[in-house]
This record gives structure tokens, C-alpha cells and sequence, in this order.
């Protein structure tokens, strides 16, 4: 039986901060048993899996490494309609993917959850390799805490 | 005829690297064609270096959300056949069918997401929602199957967490993969209604052909993506061990791209759907073979645009593969994890994996310490294996289409680039917003 709220964590843990939607997933998943109504659940870097994800839900809450021009390591609550894409397609492959279009691709095929909730977190490095950087690593308490009190 | 042209598509976002397109043309005279991919080089071959041989598929499995299933599975051969494993039938088998999920997972997202909306002449797939509802309807719904198939297989829809060298962590249970069996026979007429609206506006598709070498696995027996050796048409009847996958690469570099280029017979050939149908089409199931019919897609079509086709045609051998194994399985009886594992044991080793990517061939090499920690890793992706090879279809058709107009001819090379599906990056994706 599906929850009525799903929590995806999107990004790429081999790309330092570009991984801290999974890292932080990982983290909320250990506290799962403090919310029965929420799945918590690692995307990665589906794409458009997250269609199906969005499926049966009420309430969808996403984390990822988001472009907000703030300081590396803030986070900010925003739902779609608060802001725009920027974002550049070159729509040559099914690998680059917007998940601003893919909510609005949801809303357009009524399967979107009434509420979508985004949590954005400003990278400091995208490198390749594992492990996040210091200036998100210290708020990692943090953003549990702002995510938990969400839920 | 005086025409100058000048196409320059550049998409040099903040990290994900894609292809460039530059065309110039003074006076009806073509000075420049060119595919550039100007990616930054990755290190994932440097990132599984000193990690132990279990930990490789897990690690490999993020390289790409769209095709994990794939790094993990080649990674896990050639772990497997370093370390001296055989598996067992079944998790072999296993194996086997999560491989097609993928397969359909990818096709049917390219073929309806991103090469569908060129055919019905639409920017992207979300006008072709207001364009063709019950196309999209359709493709989502298949999608939804592979991906359900996927997570019942590998554990989630993408980077798998239930294969391990020597076998699995979790397999489904015979409930399961008896309701899957359900699903998937009624996926087929899914399937048959996405190819006849693609069918309905094949009009759509470009007809280019250029003769082009084509490299795939081969198998006697099967139509196949994961077992056999590798082939191609200047090839035809022999073969070459994957072992030995670097006398058929021949990875090389160039001026105009930091993506490798590859070269086996010729000075480039393709992988992917239409490598293998050409290299394979004798082992497709009947009703695969029908669907190529509906298109006149027949072996040996040079026509690269036709690689969406192929997909499509792919997309119904793997169902019927797929339930083919199901009902393998549950007529042996499904054996317990016990039984369908077998130890594995850290030594020294060297070997290499290979299975077919949705796009084409793909290779990963490791070697390993006594201990069993990687000492060095080399993957060959199958995009990197293509470059070459959409450099000289754009050296034949931009001088076939020059006396068309500038967005026809821009729109046409965009289009011969998506439709080999490539995979110039596939490492993020972040948001990019502004507050508004």
C-alpha cells in the first residue's frame, strides 16, 4: 500500500555535492519508524521514474542539489510555482533531465500529487568523487531538522 | 546555387557536456561539418581504484540513471570471471530478465520521450501531451511496467542493490514472477499500439542510408544482450572473444572531441538496436520480426535514423524473452538463495564484462590484488563507440540536404544524434532555478 507522502532523494553520490539528496535519503530512511505515513526513497537519477513515483501520492517532497544563486550549503523550501527553470536542455539524450518539467509533465497527465515540495541545496563542488563538501557537511543536522519538521 | 549556412549548436551547460553541431557552408561550398563533444574527461575508472571487488557493481550502478542495470551487470561478469566464478543457472537467469527491463525501461522512454516528439513534429514530450494524449498515456504506461519490472528485479527502478558477485541478495518470488508474467502479456498489445503511432507518421523519419560497419554481441542460439561474443557485419560469421574487446575498439583520440572515438574495420562503425538487429535478426521471436515488417525495417537497413525502430522492434523481444524465462524458471522451480548463490572468493585477476547497453555495446575491465581491491578498471561506454561513426553520417547528409533550409538542416542532424540515443552525460541533474 502506498503512503500518502513519498520523500525522493535525487542527485549523484559519485559528484560530491550533487549526491546530497541520496545522502540525506539515507539519513531520513534510519529515522523512517518516527513517520509510518512517508516512504522514503533513493531516485538517483531516474528521471522520469519519478512519474511513477508521484503515482497514488498526496504529497511529494524532494531533495536535491539545486543552481538557486545563494551560499553553498543553504537550503530553501520552495514549491514549482515559486520558481522557474533556468535550467539549458540540449534535448540530445534521455541523461539530462529537468525535474521542473517532469512535475509539469505530471501535472499534465493528472498525476501529480496535490502538494510537491522542494528542498534545494546550493553545491559547493561537483566534482567527481565521493563525499560532500565541508561547507554542506556542517549543516547536515540542520537539514534534517528543517526536512522532519516538513513531514 | 549560392547558400551560405552557419549551424552552431552549442550546449556547453555548468557540468553535463553535450555534443556540438557546427555546419558552415560560403557560397554553397561546405567548409565545416562537425559532431564536437566537448565532455570533461570522468574518472570513474580512477574512483573503483583500491575498492574491494563487492563493492564495484554498487559503485559503477551511479554512472548513469538511465542505464545501471547495464554497468552493474558488466562489471559483475567481469568480477565474476577475474575472480574465477561461474554462476548458477538460475541467477544467470535472473540476471537475465532484469537485463531486459532495462532494456525496455530505455527504449520505450526514448523512442516515446525524446524521438517520438520529432516525429510528430512537436520541441519536446510535454507539448506531445496536448499533441497525442493517448500515445503518451501509452508510453508512460509501458514505461511503468518496465519499471515495476525493474524494481521487482533489481530491488529499485535504478541503480540495482540485489546483485553481488557469485549471485543475489534478493531474488522475486514465484507469486511474483507470476504476476509479472501477466503484466508483460498484456504489455505486448501496449507495444503494438506505440509502433503503429509511430508507424502513422514514419513519413516523418529521414531516409539517409550510409553502408556503416555495425558491432554487437552474437549468440547462436539467442537474440541476445548479456551471453556471446562480439561481431559485426564486416565480420560476418566470426567472432571475437570479449576478452579481447580492445582489438575491436581501437579507442583513439581527436582534435574536436575529449570522448574517445572508436574504430574496428572501417574508420568507424555503430552499436546499439540497429547494430544488433542487423547482427542478430535471424534469432528475433516471430512477433518482433512482424513489428520490423510494419516499418519495412529489414537486415542490413543503413538508415540510422531507423535505430528508433529497431528500439521498438527490441522492445517487443524482450517481453516475450522476458516471459520466455519466467516460464523457464517457474517450470524448474524456483531454488532458494542458497542454492542459486555460490561462494566467491578475493584473489588476484584480471578480466573483462560486456553486455549490451539499451545504445550499444559496453565494456568494463578490472583487475584485482590478492586481496581482492581493484588495482585498475577501464570501461569503453557504447555513446564513446558511436561518435566516430555520427561524425561520417553528418559528412554524407549535410552535403545531401544542403540546399535545405537552415532549421531543416539543423533539425535533421539533432535528430540523427538522438536518434543513436547517446549517453553524453548522464552523471546529474540538479535543478537550475531562479525565484520568481
Amino acid at each position: 500500500m502506498k503512503k500518502p507522502t513519498i520523500v525522493l532523494g535525487l542527485g549523484n553520490p559519485l559528484m560530491s555535492d550533487e549526491g546530497i539528496g541520496i545522502f540525506l535519503i539515507n539519513r531520513l530512511t534510519e529515522l523512517s519508524e518516527q513517520f509510518p505515513e512517508v516512504d522514503f526513497f533513493d531516485a538517483g537519477t531516474g528521471g522520469i521514474t519519478l512519474l511513477h513515483l508521484f503515482e497514488g501520492r498526496d504529497r511529494a517532497i524532494i531533495i536535491d542539489c539545486a543552481y538557486m544563486d545563494e551560499e553553498p550549503g543553504r537550503i530553501r523550501r520552495f514549491t514549482p510555482d515559486q520558481v522557474k527553470s533556468v535550467k539549458q536542455l540540449a534535448h540530445q539524450s534521455l541523461h539530462e533531465q529537468d525535474i521542473m518539467k517532469i512535475i509539469e509533465m505530471a501535472k499534465l497527465m493528472e498525476q501529480c500529487p496535490k502538494e510537491v515540495i522542494l528542498f534545494g541545496i546550493q553545491p559547493k563542488s561537483l566534482e567527481l568523487g565521493e563525499g560532500i563538501s565541508s561547507e554542506l557537511e556542517q549543516n547536515i543536522d540542520d537539514y534534517i531538522k528543517v526536512i522532519c519538521n516538513e513531514l | 546555387m549560392s547558400k551560405t549556412v552557419n549551424i552552431n549548436v552549442h550546449h556547453v551547460t555548468r557540468v553535463e557536456g553535450h555534443g556540438n553541431i557546427v555546419v558552415n557552408a560560403n557560397d554553397g561550398k561546405i567548409e565545416k561539418v562537425e559532431w564536437q563533444v566537448p565532455e570533461a574527461p570522468r574518472f570513474f575508472e580512477a574512483m573503483v581504484r583500491g575498492r574491494h571487488f563487492d563493492d564495484i557493481q554498487i559503485i559503477v550502478s551511479r554512472i548513469c540513471g538511465i542505464c545501471s542495470i547495464t554497468h552493474s551487470l558488466a562489471a559483475t561478469k567481469a568480477v565474476e570471471k577475474a575472480l574465477g566464478v561461474e554462476v548458477t543457472e538460475q541467477a544467470d537467469m535472473l540476471r537475465q530478465l532484469m537485463h531486459y527491463s532495462e532494456q525496455l525501461q530505455s527504449h520505450v522512454l526514448h523512442a516515446g520521450y525524446l524521438a517520438a516528439p520529432d516525429f510528430f513534429g512537436a520541441p519536446s514530450v510535454v507539448p506531445l501531451v496536448a499533441v497525442a494524449p493517448d500515445v503518451v498515456k501509452t508510453v508512460i504506461r509501458a514505461h511503468r511496467v518496465a519499471n515495476d519490472w525493474s524494481e521487482l528485479t533489481a530491488g529499485r527502478p535504478t541503480h540495482p542493490n540485489t546483485i553481488l558477485p557469485g549471485g543475489w541478495s534478493r531474488v522475486p518470488t514465484e507469486k511474483q514472477l507470476k504476476e509479472l508474467k501477466t503484466t508483460l502479456e498484456t504489455t505486448i498489445n501496449d507495444l503494438v499500439v506505440i509502433a503503429n503511432a509511430v508507424l502513422s507518421v514514419a513519413g516523418n523519419i529521414p531516409n539517409f542510408t550510409r553502408d556503416t560497419e555495425y558491432v554487437s554481441l552474437t549468440h547462436p542460439d539467442l537474440y541476445t544482450f548479456y551471453h556471446g561474443d562480439i561481431t559485426s557485419n564486416d565480420f560476418a560469421g566470426k567472432t571475437v572473444s570479449v576478452q579481447d574487446w580492445q582489438s575491436v575498439s581501437n579507442e583513439f583520440v581527436v582534435d574536436q572531441s575529449t570522448a574517445k572515438w572508436a574504430k574496428w574495420h572501417r574508420g568507424s562503425y555503430a552499436v546499439g538496436a540497429l547494430a544488433r538487429f542487423n547482427n542478430n535478426y535471424d534469432q528475433l521471436c516471430d512477433l518482433a520480426k512482424g513489428v520490423a515488417k510494419m516499418f519495412s525495417l529489414e537486415k542490413g537497413n543503413c538508415n540510422p535514423y531507423m535505430n528508433t525502430v529497431a528500439q521498438i522492434v527490441e522492445c517487443v523481444q524482450v517481453v516475450v524473452a522476458g516471459i520466455e524465462i519466467i516460464d523457464k524458471l517457474l517450470t524448474q522451480g524456483l531454488q532458494p538463495l542458497s542454492k542459486i548463490n555460490v561462494p566467491v572468493t578475493a584473489k588476484a585477476g584480471k578480466a573483462s564484462g560486456c553486455v549490451e547497453a539499451p545504445r550499444g555495446i559496453l565494456f568494463h575491465e578490472y583487475e584485482f590484488d590478492n586481496n581482492g581491491d581493484c588495482v585498475a578498471a577501464d570501461i569503453c561506454i557504447p555513446t564513446n563507440q558511436n561518435h566516430a561513426n555520427i561524425q561520417k553520417d553528418f559528412e554524407k547528409l549535410v552535403p545531401e540536404i544542403i540546399d535545405e533550409d537552415q532549421d531543416s538542416i539543423r533539425l535533421k542532424m539533432e535528430m540523427l544524434v538522438r536518434s543513436y540515443d547517446p549517453c553524453i552525460s548522464c552523471s546529474t541533474h540538479m535543478l537550475d532555478v531562479q525565484f520568481v
